[in-house]
């Protein structure tokens, strides 16, 4: 055991370091952190004005009208709608500014470029369709491209400099200018070419060979199993493994949440939409107090075991572990690169995206329909992310007894090797 | 003396800085200490004298150093033990190592 470990320290763990600290990596995930407050906004936009209460409906119609759901629509259209725009502003600015290079330049750059490639409708407007999780991947792929581009461009000598006293606004904007010049013509080219040789766009090849393929591998059950052992043997190993994979999951898991939900938003019922595996499924089924559904593992604690060092710990751990943040446990108890502990810190999450899966698939509680903050505390996170379902809190709670009834034994175990040093030493 | 303290999100190391805080306090020590994620850290370089990095990102050191230590900004990883127990007093030593050292 402690051979593999080393193994896995020495070998493994570099290159997932390499990984979580890789410049575009960094750049996509930091970029999807920068827009979560207007997807969340948007998705509780759509909660509300599907909330499946008829006292609540009639109650808005009542004060509001028939009408007083145009609002949470607007918020979606300004939000959800365009998450691909938003994503490759806040991607280009974040992949720029990590370059040292002017963000705001590039990430308008790679807005226009992207609006470029988007397909326009019949009546001269941008098409929605692929605004948003429909064209993530080009959104993605684009605004890297877009930004190595500029980042070169600006770098070389193809720049007009300003003289001296000229002020630093116009001096920016006129360096930008030939770069931007030249990756505009670049996208537009790349467009006309498409229209002329294929009649297609962009959107549609990376849609239909990339994307669609990737959303339905995503919502396998063996892609969800391998992705919570990947994340729960990264952070066995004191690396922030939700953090490292979570470039690959926003890319992967956004397009899935945001079709359950437009679908919900327009009256499909939340056990019809099509997705089970969202990120919304991993932080409130699975990750219930932090990965390693470690919440279950501090009430163990509170069961049988004696040590005050565990106990001390579990208190300390509670407040926090309420709102999924659980580094205390993982690094105090510990949990990381501790033998007893690998078992069910591995086992837990796996077997939590077995039943939550089932539950799902056979329809005992509904899909996932709304991206909350991954910090709601469990029980609520359940009523929310379900479209406001008491089924969701039900499979809450199954889980977290289930994880409870695991970490038991183990917590146990080493509660016994613990006492009994303790008492050598004494 | 400013300590910054980075995690991914800031969110558990706020847990700590809230310690470091009052362990500060009744050592007399003044001493300005916030936390903030990886991401906004470019913000914080102006006058920061240690930047500690939670155990959990420690992949992140290297990065961190080419970018601070052109400041003169001491860098380290926070010991995990002291981490997870939420030690402030502890953590705020190895700060004040880091500076005296």
């Amino acid at each position: 055991m402690s051979k593999v470990m080393q193994v896995m320290e020495e070998k493994f763990m570099p290159i997932a370091g390499r990984i979580g600290s890789q410049r575009h990596l960094v750049a996509i995930r930091d970029g999807f952190i920068m827009i979560m407050p207007l997807i969340i906004v948007g998705s509780l936009a759509v909660l509300i004005n599907n909330f499946p209460s008829e006292a609540f409906q009639n109650f808005m119609i009542g004060l509001f009208g028939e009408q007083w759901k145009s609002v949470g629509g607007n918020i979606w259209n300004g939000s959800f709608a365009i998450l691909g725009l938003l994503v490759a502003a806040s991607i280009s600015y974040k992949l720029a500014s990590s370059y040292e290079v002017d963000g705001l330049s590039a990430a308008l750059i790679s807005v226009a470029s992207l609006i470029i490639l988007t397909p326009v409708t019949k009546d001269w407007g941008i098409s929605y369709e692929w605004t948003g999780a429909q064209g993530l991947f080009v959104a993605v792929i684009m605004a890297l491209v877009v930004t190595e581009l500029f980042r070169v461009l600006i770098k070389s000598k193809l720049t007009i400099n300003m003289p001296e006293g000229v002020p630093e606004g116009v001096v920016k904007s006129f360096k930008a200018l030939l770069p931007a010049m030249i990756i505009l013509i670049l996208v537009g080219l790349l467009q006309a070419l498409l229209t002329v040789l294929g009649n297609t766009s962009l959107h549609q090849i990376v849609f239909e060979s990339i994307q669609k393929p990737l959303q339905s591998l995503s919502n396998s059950l063996p892609t969800a199993i391998i992705i919570a052992f990947l994340n729960h043997l990264l952070w066995f190993f004191g690396l922030h493994g939700t953090n490292i994979i979570e470039p690959f999951m926003e890319s992967m898991y956004l397009p899935l949440i945001e079709k359950n939900q437009s679908l919900f938003a327009a009256g499909t019922s939340a056990f019809d939409v099509p997705y089970i595996v969202t990120k919304p499924f991993f932080d409130s089924y699975v990750y219930i107090g932090g990965s390693g559904a470690t919440l279950s593992l501090i009430l163990a604690i509170f069961i049988v075991v004696k040590s005050a060092h565990y106990r001390s710990i579990a208190k300390l751990s509670s407040p926090a572990g309420l709102f999924n943040i659980n580094e205390p446990v993982l690094f105090g108890l510990p949990i990381v690169l501790n033998p007893v502990m690998f078992i069910p810190f591995i086992l837990v999450p796996i077997v939590l995206t077995i039943t939550s899966y089932f539950a799902i698939s056979l329809g005992f509680v509904p899909k996932t329909v709304a991206m909350i903050p991954w910090s709601t505390p469990p029980f609520i996170s359940g009523y929310l992310v379900s479209g406001g379902s008491w089924l969701g809190v039900v499979l809450q709670i199954i889980n977290f007894t289930i994880a409870t009834l695991i970490y038991l034994p183990f917590i146990k175990a080493a509660d016994f090797v613990q006492m009994k040093n303790l008492n050598k030493v004494g | 003396m400013k300590i910054i303290l980075v995690c991914s999100a800031g969110m558990s190391t706020s847990m700590l800085v809230q310690k470091m805080r009052k362990a500060a306090e009744s050592k007399g020590v003044a001493a300005t200490i916030d936390a903030t994620s990886e991401a906004d850290l470019g913000n914080h370089l102006d006058s920061t004298n240690v930047i500690l990095i939670g155990p959990q990102v420690r992949y992140l050191a290297s990065k961190i150093k080419t970018k601070a230590e052109p400041h003169g900004i001491q860098v380290d990883i926070i010991n995990p033990m002291y981490y997870g127990t939420m030690n402030g007093e502890k953590v705020l030593e190895q700060a004040q190592g880091l500076l005296e050292g």
